[in-house]
């Protein structure tokens, strides 16, 4: 019964937004010239969208905080992260709890404490260890093996160069049209657009079919 | 020879790291800027700043500037050299982050609040930061809801001043008010020109992380983005078109080494491919 209440609601909201997207803004005016009465009902149900789209963030926090128990629970590997993680969680749900209260102070210095002192620093160092990575899977994952891998590599490179001072001062004396700027730009609007468009066009006739299946309920389990 | 060059088939993942610390190191003990080439900006930042010239009197530009520490080397200069062009030129212009980081408004607040300073332009009256919309489910239906009516999402800015207090926001409601939508963050969502420019026909352009460009130039295209900046080359390039030196510049020299790190490690891995290729023939 539950599962047919969420396929209703879920098909009635899909039915909204196709009728409303096909149905002319104005009626002809031999039916009246009404306006599309679903626009009007637009934004209440969008508005609803959002509030329902915030309760759903409460599933991530509350999935995280059972995983993260189990893993004590059953003394398992990466505890200590475990610990990181339930500790950051409650002193920033404090933080924001405490926040209208006498204790607001110490709300405050530790909800600083945690956004602008700790995550600044991890956050930073996360993405700086990337220029590292980057760098070893270049080493490892470019080799020409055949001409696919060796126009990847090519492009790559123009593209690289091209994208810094260097790859201009190496080539601006020459004509425009050998200049790594024009190839790069030639390799990013032509052979890269039309294989993103192509990948594009696929996964929007998979999403198009997965959102079918969703609205219409088909292969549900009974 | 030959056996000496195919161990750099194989170099220990460590020398590597080593070799780009070092790289990445230059640039600040140098603290030497890259001059920039004689050559004509990319067609996308061209773009930009052509549409920003182009803005009327009675318009605003609407930024969405929603990066945070994760994409503040690349988004920080590109925010700096567009708000920098706007103070310039008068143009008014209404920030806010949508739905990626709560961090969004401050990151933007401590690179606006200077150039603004400097510049002369009121908070209020010349330019307003909105503050973060949380996205909820469906990121669709925020950006429509704001391109709608701003003072329904937004009905306080970030000092929680009512919008209907702030003499800017009297003039700014939906997005029909806006000359250009330009979103500064990791990876703009393309729900922006979807509905942005789709819908309601305000032009849309990006500023966007390097690697994350290559995605975006089907819409530049198609003429459906009016322009974007691409990384910190994007930010120098377009410095360069408003005459002004800035963090673009300054960082463009880092990129300048890590990419010539990348192509050095691609080189080597070549070379080292190859010297084995070679060996393994004459053993046989």
């Amino acid at each position: 019964m539950r599962r047919q209440i969420v396929w209703l609601i879920t098909f009635a909201g899909g039915l909204f937004f196709l009728l409303e997207f096909l149905l002319p803004a104005k009626a002809p005016a031999w039916l009246g010239g009404f306006d599309n009465p679903l626009t009007r009902c637009r934004r209440g149900v969008s508005d609803f969208l959002i509030v329902v789209g915030t309760m759903a963030f409460l599933l991530g926090p509350i999935n995280l905080v059972r995983a993260h128990f189990e893993t004590l629970r059953r003394k398992a590997a990466g505890r200590a992260e475990s610990i990181v993680f339930l500790a950051a969680l409650a002193v920033g749900f404090l933080a924001m709890a405490l926040r209208e209260t006498p204790a607001k102070r110490i709300a405050a210095a530790a909800q600083k404490v945690l956004i602008e002192g700790l995550l600044p620093g991890f956050f930073n160092s996360s993405m700086a260890l990337l220029a590292f990575y980057l760098v070893s899977s270049a080493y490892r994952a470019f080799r020409v093996n055949g001409l696919d891998s060796g126009l990847m590599m090519g492009s790559a490179a123009i593209v690289l160069l091209a994208q810094v001072p260097l790859g201009d001062w190496m080539t601006y004396a020459l004509p425009d049209a050998l200049q790594l700027r024009s190839l790069a730009q030639w390799i990013l609007m032509v052979p890269n657009t039309s294989v993103q468009r192509a990948v594009l066009i696929g996964a929007c006739g998979g999403a198009f079919a997965a959102g079918m299946r969703q609205w219409l309920g088909i292969g549900r389990r009974e | 020879m030959i056996r000496w060059l195919a161990r750099l088939r194989d170099i220990d993942r460590r020398w590597l790291y080593l070799a780009t610390a070092v790289a990445l190191a230059v640039p600040f003990v140098a603290r030497g800027r890259i001059a920039m080439p004689p050559t004509e900006p990319f067609m996308v930042t061209r773009r930009l700043f052509d549409a920003i010239e182009a803005c009327p009197p009675d318009k605003v530009v609407l930024i969405d500037s929603s990066w945070n520490m994760g994409s503040q080397a690349e988004n920080e200069a590109q925010l700096e050299c567009v708000v920098r062009h706007l103070c310039r030129r008068r143009v008014r212009f209404v920030v806010i982050s949508v739905g990626v980081t709560e961090l969004g408004p401050e990151f933007a607040r401590q690179v606006i609040e200077p150039i603004a300073a400097e510049a002369g332009r009121q908070y209020g009256t010349d330019w307003v930061n909105l503050g973060y919309v949380q996205a909820g489910g469906d990121i669709k239906v925020l950006i429509e809801a704001l391109c709608r009516d701003l003072h329904a999402v937004r009905p306080t800015d970030v000092h929680d001043t009512p919008v209907a207090q702030l003499p800017l926001m009297r003039s700014v409601r939906s997005i029909n008010d806006a000359h250009l939508l330009f979103s500064v963050t990791y990876s703009p969502t393309a729900d922006w020109i979807s509905l942005v420019k789709g819908q309601f026909g305000t032009p849309v352009a990006f500023g966007c992380m390097t690697i994350m460009s290559p995605y975006y130039h089907t819409f530049i295209e198609s003429g459906q983005l009016s322009g974007m900046l691409v990384g910190n080359w994007g930010a120098a390039e377009y410095e360069r078109l408003t005459q002004a030196r800035g963090k673009g510049t300054e960082r463009i020299a880092f990129a300048t080494y890590g990419n010539c790190a990348i192509l050095a490690a691609i080189l080597l891995g070549n070379l080292g491919l190859w010297a084995a290729r070679r060996t393994r023939g004459r053993t046989r």
